[in-house]
């Protein structure tokens, strides 16, 4: 082999195994706005299914029910003073339809792409809608009125995808998405005044399953932080099931009992 | 020349190689994990009511064990000192540790060990092992094999012993399969867990469960020892026969949910059941 072959061979073979990687979108992957570079599909109707904490999501608990939740005394002495009638007379009524309660909320959801940076989801229940914005991290949150459903930051995290062997398969992209929701105006965790305050900071993973029947799932870790009310913080995991179509797509408006 | 210009390509093709080395394992899971009981702790810590069988897809047979099961069955010498099965322990009452098992040859995770506190030795195998025979004991954890998908990890489920899918006397049966999905955000980890049996549940049956690292945590050892509990005679099981169980409508008075939505089944799993309890009230 003469020594222009070594080199030619040298480069090729380099050229080779590095565009595997990169194809692959982990290292060094030409930027891409959001919404083409989804390693998961997160659009569409999707039906909450309750399987875990069924008599406090399903009914109304009575006031004082804050069965399994962190609460300090402060969030405690909130709980007990659960009034619907004067969330209804304050034009309330929606503080269980807040962000870190919302999505415990039995009900549908309707995830669609505002725009290429901008992912929305609705829910029938409460009329809500939610928007995640992506952003690096170079930006800053833009300065705003606090709201119940606040400033949702959103970022893809990236996984590699593997073969059988062990070898990264390029071109498929793996990930879930994580959300970041500050600038909260403060709410319920649960219909029955369970509160967060305005200070508190929800995360959020959607990860997205198939189970072997064939069914698509979100299964959504939800971790809500809060000193003033809630010590430590609280996580809870909840999972919908994709939905064909919207047919049983059903608004309701937010209720306070 | 030549021999520099060799030196220079085999440097290049050590750098190549480096860059796209294989990587088995995703993600480690393995630590020490606190479960975080912030779901149904009242059914997780002191143990589910009698006759809740809320958002649970049971079938007439799930139902019918339900209703005939006492609690004192546990005080059996047979029971006391019975492990939770494979699927019920995701959402047991107790720490987990996860470890690996690692090929000291090729540096590869082969398997990771899960165990609580009142459980058997749970093995995932990740080294593409086959399954054993339909034939093959069933065991309390079953045997499972985990795949990954991204930095999630599969895990397939079978040959697991009758247990129950809720502290209460639902029943889960040997034929049941499990699929679960070990997702790590940080230090939390969720375990989803979707469970099919064909004997006694008429949908798949799905719990997300959450835990968080914590670097002091030890699961202490469980030296179950069996003593007579209580004092009957040999052979008795404790039971009701079906259609005498005083106690059933308890859980749905105490609760104020009507009585019908407390017997579960597929259909209260879903929202639109919600506008059917009030209607019930």
């Amino acid at each position: 082999m003469n020594r222009r072959m070594l080199w030619l061979f040298a480069v090729v073979l380099l050229l080779a195994l590095r565009c595997g990687v990169q194809a692959q979108g982990r290292r060094g992957a030409p930027p891409q706005v959001p919404k083409a570079a989804a390693p998961i599909d997160l659009t569409g109707y999707w039906v909450s299914v309750i399987t875990e904490d069924w008599r406090v999501r399903m009914v109304t608990p009575n006031k004082g029910n804050y069965e399994s939740v962190p609460l300090t005394p402060a969030g405690r002495r909130v709980a007990d003073g659960w009034d619907p009638a004067k969330d209804e007379a304050a034009g309330n009524q929606c503080n269980a339809y807040a962000a870190p309660g919302l999505m415990r909320i039995p009900g549908r959801l309707h995830i669609t792409w505002q725009d290429d940076n901008t992912l929305r989801l609705d829910t029938d229940s409460g009329t809500q809608s939610r928007l995640f914005h992506f952003m690096g991290p170079e930006v800053q949150t833009p300065a705003g009125q606090k709201s119940l459903q606040g400033y949702s930051r959103a970022q893809w995290e990236f996984a590699a995808a593997l073969d059988g062997e062990g070898r990264v398969v390029p071109g498929v992209r793996k990930g879930n998405l994580k959300a970041v929701t500050t600038l909260l105006k403060g709410g319920y965790l649960r219909k029955n005044g369970v509160p967060f305050s305005e200070n508190a900071v929800l995360t959020e993973y959607f990860d997205r399953i198939k189970t072997p029947n064939g069914d698509d799932w979100i299964i959504l870790t939800a971790v809500v932080d809060d000193p003033l009310y809630l010590n430590p913080s609280f996580v809870v995991s909840t999972n919908f099931k994709k939905e064909s179509d919207g047919s049983k797509w059903n608004p309701t408006p937010c209720s306070a009992r | 020349m030549f021999y520099k210009t060799t030196i220079f390509f085999l440097v290049l093709l050590t750098i190549a190689l480096v860059s796209v080395a294989p990587a088995f394992a995703q993600v480690d899971f393995s630590g020490e994990w606190a479960p975080r009981f912030y779901e149904d702790n009242p059914e997780r810590g002191p143990g589910p009511e009698l006759a809740d069988y809320l958002g649970i897809p049971i079938n007439a047979a799930a139902r019918m064990r339900g209703d005939t099961w006492q609690a004192s069955q546990q005080t059996l010498e047979e029971w006391q000192c019975r492990p939770h099965g494979g699927f019920y322990i995701w959402r047991g009452p107790s720490q987990l540790r996860i470890t690996k098992e690692v090929d000291p040859v090729t540096r590869q995770i082969t398997a990771f060990h899960a165990e609580w506190l009142r459980s058997v030795d749970n093995p995932v195998y990740l080294d593409g092992r086959p399954r054993p025979s339909e034939n093959a004991p069933h065991t309390w954890g079953g045997f499972a094999t985990g795949k990954w998908d991204g930095d999630m990890l599969t895990v397939t489920v079978d040959h697991l012993k009758e247990n129950y899918v809720r502290r209460n006397g639902l029943p889960l049966s040997d034929k049941a399969t499990v699929t679960e999905h070990w997702i790590r955000n940080g230090d939390f980890l969720t375990v989803v867990t979707i469970v099919t049996d064909p004997v006694y549940l008429t949908e798949p049956f799905i719990r997300s469960t959450d835990y968080e690292l914590d670097l002091h945590q030890l699961v202490e050892p469980y030296p179950c020892a069996v003593v007579p509990e209580i004092d009957r005679p040999q052979g008795a099981i404790p039971h009701w026969f079906p259609g005498t169980n005083p106690d059933l409508h308890e859980f749905a008075e105490k609760h104020g949910i009507p009585f019908e939505a407390t017997r579960g089944g597929a259909e209260t799993m879903y929202p639109d059941y919600r506008f059917k309890v009030k209607d019930m009230k």
